[in-house]
């Protein structure tokens, strides 16, 4: 079971050692930050899904997390600029394919659990 | 790609990634934000009006300071200006006492002294020929105000537009005190005119005199009339254009 929480793992020593750093970052960056915060699990929920699916690919998945969250940010930013909300498109999308990416990985883990019995 | 796999252990990778999404995630709960809202343009025309009106309310309140600041100003250099305000009050008071009847007044006028019939032999049939009453003295005061009486007091009393005449049987009363004959009027005012009406031919002190009621005018140059010492107390009569 450790192999499906090493991600949880992970987000939790990030949110202690996030805790423990003594930077913090300007209030006004939140909105971005919390979207990019977003597309960056969205990207670790897709690496999950895909080394189960023994097709984990190193570089899309930096390119991944990186790109998907400077447009997630950008976006944000960008709507901030034109007055309209356009954060919405990266929250539907990463949003989306979160829970898609967590179906996925309840069926492959389930199917294994399966086909072990 | 295969030896990048096999290099780089996903697992390990995913976790350094996750890490870096909690220390994000842990800054932000650290922000400790508000709940976050979306911006919808509802809220932001609700946001711009407020704004608006708090601006308003603002320029308004910039508009009173002004004329604060202007009327602070003009009052700073009545201050400065070698006590320019008190004086000004100063003789605002004594010019409003003036003329209120609450002043002393000295000058020139005639003093009449009436009594009742010294003689002891009765003028007529009716005891009260022989006396002085209250509708004697009023319209003397009536003959000295049409004569431009300025100032007149009846036994020491100044008498103002409320002053009372009134009959209290062998005394009159005038401003709430009793006095008793002789009265003494003063009046100041153009001697000549004042002695001319109540001595001439046909007034009323002309006539009083045929009564056999004394009456002894005297021209002065120099007269003390007193201040009204009352106090005014309006309970029913307020300044125009102040209640309604």
């Amino acid at each position: 079971m450790i192999r499906l929480f090493f991600a949880l793992i992970g987000i939790l020593i990030g949110i202690i050692i996030g805790f423990l750093m003594p930077y913090t970052y300007n209030a006004s960056y939140s909105l971005y930050i919390s979207v990019a915060i977003l597309a960056c699990l969205d990207s670790v929920f897709g690496g999950i899904r895909s080394n189960l699916e023994k097709n984990f690919n190193i570089n899309i998945f930096i390119s991944g997390f990186f790109g998907n969250a400077a447009l997630a940010a950008f976006l944000a930013y960008l709507g901030d600029k034109l007055g309209v909300p356009l954060y919405y498109a990266a929250i539907f999308t990463f949003g989306g394919r979160l829970f898609e990416n967590f179906a996925k990985i309840r069926r492959i883990i389930l199917f294994r659990r399966k086909e072990t019995n | 790609m295969g030896d990048i796999m096999r290099r780089h252990n996903p697992k390990i990778i995913l976790t350094i990634f996750s890490i870096i999404v909690g220390i994000f995630i842990a800054n932000q709960i650290k922000l400790k934000l508000e709940t976050f809202t979306p911006v919808t343009i509802k809220s932001l025309q609700a946001t711009k009006a407020e704004i608006t009106s708090v601006n308003n309310e603002i320029s308004e309140l910039n508009k009173i300071l002004k004329a604060k600041e202007e009327e602070l100003a003009l009052l700073e250099n009545i201050a400065m200006g070698d006590d320019n305000i008190l004086d000004i009050l100063k003789n605002d008071i004594s010019y409003n006492k003036l003329y209120s009847g609450q002043t002393s007044l000295k000058g020139p006028g005639i003093v009449i002294k009436m009594y009742d019939n010294p003689e002891e032999r009765s003028y007529g049939f009716d005891l009260n020929d022989d006396l002085i009453h209250d509708v004697d003295i009023l319209n003397i005061l009536n003959d000295l105000k049409i004569a431009g009486a300025e100032a007149i007091s009846v036994n020491g009393e100044r008498v103002l537009s409320t002053s009372e005449i009134k009959c209290a049987g062998p005394t009159i009363r005038i401003n709430g005190r009793s006095t008793a004959t002789p009265f003494v009027i003063k009046a100041i005012g153009d001697p000549k005119l004042l002695y001319a009406s109540v001595n001439a031919p046909g007034t009323y002190g002309d006539i009083l005199k045929i009564y056999s009621i004394g009456f002894e005018t005297t021209v002065e140059d120099m007269l003390y009339i007193p201040g009204y010492k009352g106090v005014f107390n309006y309970r029913f009569a307020k300044p125009l254009g102040e209640d309604d």
